[in-house]
């Protein structure tokens, strides 16, 4: 089990709606939110908590013309340089029947390489476990976390006294 | 915020589901013990695959003068099973990746069970280009790598090693694609598990958190993995349908085969996939999400599609004439009433005309109808891939080496066996992981759930707003 | 503005550009050589395409209406215009059936029953290559379209004036909804047919099985191109307001998405035929190669890599400046897709014709390099003033069209999901 070292106070809500409601009012309130965990893609979510857009896709781009090139540039190589043979009356640089092969390849490489650099980028894999606040949350439940390891007792009655105040059907701390 | 939906469509998910309804729904086969109808299924499965374990064996002890090929007729069941099995695996990936892209909600359903549908139907076509190369033992060699040999490079002019990549690329992709989607649900599994389920559901869910991040980058790659899929499954069967066109065999080089093959293989996936979710859906209780709606739809893609194939059919019925080719009209003529004619008439019947009854909104409403109208495409569809291999090398050039094909036990047992394969691995499935993807379900609850909208409640409204005037 | 009003200036402006196009199809007829070969093909050429955009907005209306699309119907009345000019489409290629019948025009080597007696390849075909069939396929076909535009144009105007929504159950929608099924499998079967009659047939020795998905697709293309196109001018003039970035988004996906689909068509028809190598089938892409070697690869540079590029990112896709540019490349693309269709094998026809006139061996100047020709090696002045013409009598067809009914169906069960379209992750 992987740790974080965090104690982190989370709020559960019941309804997404009241956990957008309420990422909205934290956000205009300045109050610094850890982290969001819900049990499915809640649409809107990316806005409301101001996340910037992914970049995986030019990730894949870049693997997908790696592919490209790959796949494109070895059947050239083996045709044209390092055993020239002619099959059915072909040129030995017959490029539209590489097309095939290396629009497989670009698919492959774009599909695997974007696969592992999302696992890579949110810590996750086989085997490893990481650590969760409440098993309903991937279930039926909406969850806010701020981060109180090093917050005053103040400002941590300020961010029980908001989840409260916002809808939270219950409120938690846990060390993670 | 939620979207605006039409009063005309009806809920995707009935039943008056709440999030946690669904979880319990869905999770809990994966829990129960077994049910005697799944074990007797299951049973059935494994003695198929026993089948097909013992078949092959034959066949490699044996050798491939086991089947009943000949000098003339080259390719016979083996390759009619490859491709029959490829097909079926396209709808999976049309499901999940082309419905995905073209935002029809309903695909939410049925996606996870098409895509695993997916997986299985390319392992089991996967099977036979590996035995019909007869020295099993030698198979390696179709990969490109540095060797001994020359060092002798591997065709990549060649269709079948086109075939090579494109198949590994796609189930490669494939399960991506489909594990992915699944580790949400596995963490879903996870949460409620304890005990050795706790622990394997623990190292299935690749540490899932749900977290706003992962949620972003995870519907980021669903989404570029669909829009890699889609020309993907177009470029697989086009590949396999190249195997055939590249040549200059009259009935195997025509231009339409490329979107052709992939209609059909659409269209027979879409068979399967109803065949198998009109028995899981009732034995594992989800008709609350696997509803009428979608049969209905899927039925519909049926009748689309079929109907696509039946154009193919009647162009290049059509062409062969208008080609002015003889060998190219023979070979037509040769289809249509030639020895095999009886297979043309089960392709015409099952896949162009008897879809047609699909017109018919009740038709398509009725699970037996569709139920038998799924084995029928299926069976249909079998028939094309038979038609266009058997009967074209059947009757080639030299009519002294014209010669017929009946297949031996050997090759009914593997066909045969590789259903034994199929249903095993889907068998296990419903047993491992949720059948229908619980966090996209969730997602679209609200605008295509009937506890938010949906006609009823349109209704409702409307007789008020009538009332009170 | 949901009631579109054909401006003054539009309609000089339109005007102007169709006598610009008569005025070049005019120099044509008078520059040209004794067949007026130039003339015909370029009539030919410009009656096809836009014709074929007009039925494939039908297509587009019957395919999203089937599929229960909900988003694109506050743009559905601009598809329903494009439709409206098939009839003048028809007019148009009875023209064209009426040079046949008067052996005007030396488009179709199999309209010449000297040549046709002396080849047995067409003499074979001529039980479908003839003026029979190509008349009697015009019109009953062209008229099956024309019909299901009417019964579906009707409905919908009738759901705006009279629909009652719920209370009384959609019925409007419900009617259109069995028309458009029912035009998807007509059109399927009649498309192609009318494909080969009047596209293929030009290459009269040639088929391809593949050739009418091919044809249709650049039509589909094409038509969404000049949506796109139209729409943002007409957004730009105050119409269509409810339509927002997300629509044209939705747009571009397909304008890219089929981009990529008639490549893949390309691909397959040219790489079946470059691997087979048979004689009979690779005359058409070697005489294509060769003797129009500029259009051959510009075809796939601006109908596949442009748009593949400018249109690959999301962004993009919800800019006005970079979907008006791909789709002013795409469609001008796919005009040079049919004139590279028709003209090589019209021109081969006269060219014989012509040998054959003057009383030399006929079928010599086949299979032959031939000599670069303005008008035919690469589209002229002349050629882009007549599509200028044509786009600007389309358009004015179009535009008329428009004011006949307000440009938002107010009574559409979709239209408030198409008003409140969003597409992920642009969402809220």
């Amino acid at each position: 089990m992987k740790t974080y070292n965090k104690e982190v106070l989370y709020g559960l809500y019941n309804d997404e709606h009241d956990m957008l409601k309420a990422i909205r009012e934290a956000r205009a309130q300045h109050l610094e939110i850890w982290d969001v965990f819900t049990p499915f893609p809640v649409h809107g979510l990316d806005n409301a908590l101001g996340l910037t857009e992914s970049r995986l896709h030019i990730s894949g781009f870049i693997y997908g013309a790696i592919g490209a090139i790959f796949g494109f540039g070895f059947m050239t190589w083996v045709f044209t340089r390092d055993w020239p043979i002619i099959f059915g009356g072909k040129p030995y640089f017959s490029a539209p029947a590489f097309i095939p092969i290396t629009f497989e390849l670009t698919v492959l490489f774009a599909s695997v390489g974007m696969v592992v650099t999302f696992y890579t980028i949110c810590g996750m894999g086989p085997g490893i476990l990481n650590p969760t606040l409440d098993d309903r949350i991937t279930d039926d439940k909406f969850c806010i976390a701020f981060d109180t390891t090093n917050a005053s007792e103040a400002d941590e009655d300020k961010l029980r006294h908001f989840l409260n105040g916002s809808g939270a059907a219950e409120i938690d701390t846990k060390n993670i | 915020m939620s979207a605006s939906v039409s009063p005309i469509r009806n809920p995707l998910v009935t039943g008056n589901k709440s999030y946690h309804d669904i979880t319990e729904d869905i999770c809990s086969p994966t829990e129960r013990t077994p049910t005697p109808a799944w074990v007797l299924t299951f049973i059935l499965a494994v003695a198929g695959l026993a089948l097909y374990v013992f078949c092959v064996g034959w066949t490699i002890y044996v050798g491939i003068g086991s089947w009943n090929l000949n000098r003339t007729i080259g390719w016979g069941w083996d390759i009619t099973n490859f491709v029959w099995w490829v097909g079926i695996g396209h709808a999976g990936t049309l499901i999940s990746a082309i419905l995905l892209l073209f935002r029809q909600k309903w695909r939410t359903g049925v996606n996870r069970a098409a895509e695993a549908m997916t997986i299985f139907a390319v392992m089991c076509a996967g099977q036979f280009p590996l035995i019909h190369m007869g020295r099993l033992w030698l198979g390696f060699f179709i990969f490109p790598y540095p060797n001994t040999r020359g060092p002798l490079w591997v065709n990549f002019n060649s269709p079948l090693l086109w075939d090579v990549f494109a198949i590994t690329t796609y189930f490669t992709v494939s399960l991506l694609f489909w594990y992915t989607g699944l580790v949400p649900d596995f963490a879903t599994v996870r949460d409620r598990a304890k005990g050795v389920r706790r622990r394997l559901y623990n190292f299935l869910s690749f540490g899932w958190t749900g977290s706003a991040k992962h949620w972003q980058r995870w519907e980021s790659l669903s989404l570029i993995l669909a829009g890699l899929a889609t020309p993907l499954v177009l470029s697989v069967h086009t590949i396999v349908s190249f195997d055939f066109a590249t040549s200059v065999i009259p009935g195997w080089h025509t231009t339409i085969f490329p979107p052709y093959f992939v209609a059909g293989a659409i269209f027979s996936g879409f068979a399967m996939v109803q065949t198998l979710m009109l028995i899981t859906r009732k034995v594992l209780n989800l008709q609350d999400y696997i509803t009428l709606e979608h049969i209905e739809s899927m039925n519909k893609v049926i009748l689309a599609t079929g109907t696509i194939v039946g154009v193919a059919y009647l162009t290049e019925l059509f062409i062969a004439w208008y080609s002015g080719y003889i060998y190219e009209q023979f070979a037509f003529y040769n289809r249509v009433l030639g020895p095999y004619y009886w297979s043309y008439i089960g392709m015409m019947s099952c896949n162009v005309l008897s879809p047609q009854i699909f017109w018919w909104r009740k038709l398509r409403r009725n699970v037996m109808v569709t139920f038998v109208m799924s084995i029928f495409v299926n069976i249909g569809m079998w028939f094309e891939r038979f038609v266009i291999i058997a009967t074209t090398l059947a009757r080639d050039y030299l009519p002294s080496s014209w010669s017929y094909y009946t297949p031996t036990w050997v090759e009914i047992g593997l066909f045969i066996g590789t259903l034994g394969l199929f249903g095993t691995l889907f068998m296990l499935f419903t047993r491992l992981a949720p059948v229908v993807a619980i966090a996209e379900i969730k997602s679209i609850l609200k605008d295509g759930g009937d506890q938010y909208v949906g006609p009823e409640v349109a209704r409702k409204k409307a007789a008020e707003t009538t009332e009170a005037h | 503005m949901n009631q579109f009003t054909f401006a003054a200036r539009q309609k000089t402006v339109l005007i102007g550009f169709m006598v610009l196009g008569l005025l070049c199809l005019g120099i044509t007829f008078m520059t040209d050589d004794q067949f007026h070969t130039r003339f015909w093909t370029n009539y030919l050429h410009n009656s096809v395409f836009f014709t074929g955009i007009a039925f494939m907005a039908l297509f587009i209306i019957s395919a999203f209406t089937t599929a229960w699309g909900g988003w694109f119907v506050n743009m559905k009345r601009v598809w329903e215009a494009f439709s409206s000019f098939m009839i003048p489409g028809l007019l148009l290629m009875l023209l064209v059936v009426i040079g046949l019948w008067g052996h005007f025009h030396h488009l179709y080597h199999w309209s010449d029953a000297d040549e046709v007696a002396k080849d047995s390849i067409m003499a074979g075909k001529a039980g479908f290559l003839n003026k029979n069939w190509y008349t009697f396929g015009t019109i009953i076909i062209m008229g099956i379209w024309i019909f299901f535009y009417q019964r579906i144009r009707t409905l919908s105007l009738a759901e705006d004036r009279e629909g009652k929504g719920i209370a009384d159950g959609y019925r409007h929608h419900k009617l259109i909804r069995i028309w458009t099924a029912a035009f998807l499998p007509i059109a399927g079967f009649s498309s192609a047919a009318i494909i080969w009659q009047w596209v293929m047939s030009l290459d009269a020795h040639w088929y391809s099985t593949l050739f009418a998905w091919y044809t249709g697709a650049s039509w589909f293309v094409a038509a969404m191109a000049l949506t796109i196109m139209l729409l943002i001018y007409l957004k730009g003039q105050g119409y269509f307001q409810s339509l927002t970035a997300d629509h044209f988004h939705d747009l571009g996906k397909f304008l890219f998405g089929f981009s990529i689909f008639w490549t893949y068509l390309w691909f397959s028809q040219f790489m079946l035929i470059w691997y087979a190598n048979v004689g009979e089938e690779t005359v058409y892409f070697q005489e294509r190669m060769q003797n129009y070697p500029v259009l051959f690869y510009a075809n796939l540079a601006l109908n596949f890599i442009l748009p593949f590029f400018l249109l690959m990112r999301n962004d993009n896709k919800r800019k006005y400046g970079p979907m008006f540019m791909a789709s002013l490349f795409v469609f001008f693309g796919h005009w040079l897709d049919f004139f590279l269709m028709i003209k090589p094998g019209a021109r081969h026809t006269a060219m014989e014709a012509m040998h054959h006139a003057d009383g030399a061996h006929a079928g010599e100047a086949a299979h032959h390099a031939v000599e670069f020709a303005m008008g035919f090696t690469i589209p002229g002045l002349l050629e882009i003033g007549t599509m200028l013409g044509f786009l600007a009598g389309f358009l004015y067809v179009v535009l008329n069209t428009l004011t006949k009914a307000p440009l938002s169906p107010a009574n559409d069960p979709y239209i408030g999901e198409a008003t409140h379209h969003h597409v992920w992750p642009y969402i809220d």
